[in-house]
């Protein structure tokens, strides 16, 4: 099988400058695990086994803050429920594609690879699949190496400054990128709040009572405008 | 063991998630009612996040003047800029400042 030069080329310099906002990210989930006192190859190995930055770093904190293992893996996959979306948006273009493929493509299937190739729309099979798993190839290998980075520079970094708040500051970050219409600010505010009420439940359950009454909320202000 | 064995569920669960309308439901369309609530997982979901990584063990949900600030000032920075990168330092530095002051 000959390798398609320019679509290489092309996937390599689309996929890099979109990775760019997505190093902090990386950073500070090797921050998490240092102070998560969990395992760091164990910690880390969630970049590989998961491939998905807000899950790892929902069950890193999670697992660390001391919640249940089953409470913490339930909010990590509702979290990651949104590739679903991705999922069903792609399934027509994959059906040309061979078995290998098929099975292959949605274990590197994140948010920036769903945007790129969305956008790029390439219609030939065999160019969309070089450039699929190059840019594929390109995120998985610098989220890998970031994060591995921010696990260096983690039990360097003074424990005063409490840099597991970067946590909570991202977070409030891929919120407000995400949130484009009135009935998504409710959903995060009605699941905020619900967990701040829910706080004193045990095992850390509040976060998923809270989670699902923000999904609640938000669909219902969405139908009763619909 | 437990943190291991956990992320393995964690990532056998993302890569269905990615998979299961390409491998096995190619010709099911997702319903228009799953799809509309589909998309307040993730705000929902965040929103709860941030005040679950603040509550201790006993419950008490640690959010006081500095994180206020942060989360109001980063989250403004963030509208402004869409940088992580501007919203982490922003966030972070109002949070420091306030901390060292109040």
């Amino acid at each position: 099988m000959s390798v398609d030069r320019t679509t290489v080329r092309r996937a390599i310099g689309d996929a890099l400058p979109l990775y760019v906002p997505a190093v902090p990210f990386a950073l500070v989930i090797g921050l998490a695990i240092a102070e998560s006192g969990i395992h760091p190859f164990v910690g880390w190995s969630s970049s590989w086994l998961v491939f998905g930055g807000a899950a790892q770093l929902t069950l890193i904190s999670l697992l660390g803050s001391g919640a249940a293992v089953a409470a913490a893996i339930t909010a990590a996959l509702v979290v990651n429920a949104r590739h679903l979306m991705y999922s069903a948006a792609l399934a027509p273009t994959f059906q040309r594609q061979p078995a290998w493929f098929r099975w292959l493509g949605p274990y590197v299937l994140i948010d920036q690879l769903f945007a790129l190739v969305t956008i790029e729309k390439v219609q030939r099979e065999e160019e969309f699949r070089t450039y699929y798993l190059t840019a594929g190839a390109t995120f998985w290998l610098m989220w890998q190496l970031t994060t591995a980075l921010g696990l260096a520079i983690g039990p360097v970094v003074p424990e005063e400054w409490n840099l597991g708040f970067a946590v909570p500051i991202l977070f409030i970050g891929l919120i407000v990128l995400g949130i484009d219409k009135s009935s998504k600010l409710v959903a995060a505010l009605v699941g905020a709040g619900v967990t701040f009420f829910a706080a004193g439940l045990p095992n850390r359950t509040g976060l998923l009572v809270g989670a699902v009454a923000g999904i609640i909320a938000g669909t219902a202000v969405e139908r009763a405008r619909a | 063991m437990t943190a291991f064995l956990a992320t393995v569920v964690v990532g056998i669960g993302t890569y269905l998630s990615r998979s299961i309308f390409i491998l096995a439901l190619a010709r099911r369309r997702i319903p228009d009612s799953v799809l509309v609530t589909l998309q307040f997982v993730a705000p929902a979901v965040l929103g709860a996040l941030i005040v679950a990584l603040l509550t201790d063990g006993d419950g008490n949900v640690g959010i006081g003047i500095p994180e206020a600030a942060a989360f109001v000032v980063g989250g403004a920075a963030s509208y402004k800029t869409r940088n992580h990168i501007v919203t982490l330092l922003v966030g972070m530095t109002v949070y420091w400042v306030v901390r060292a002051l109040t």
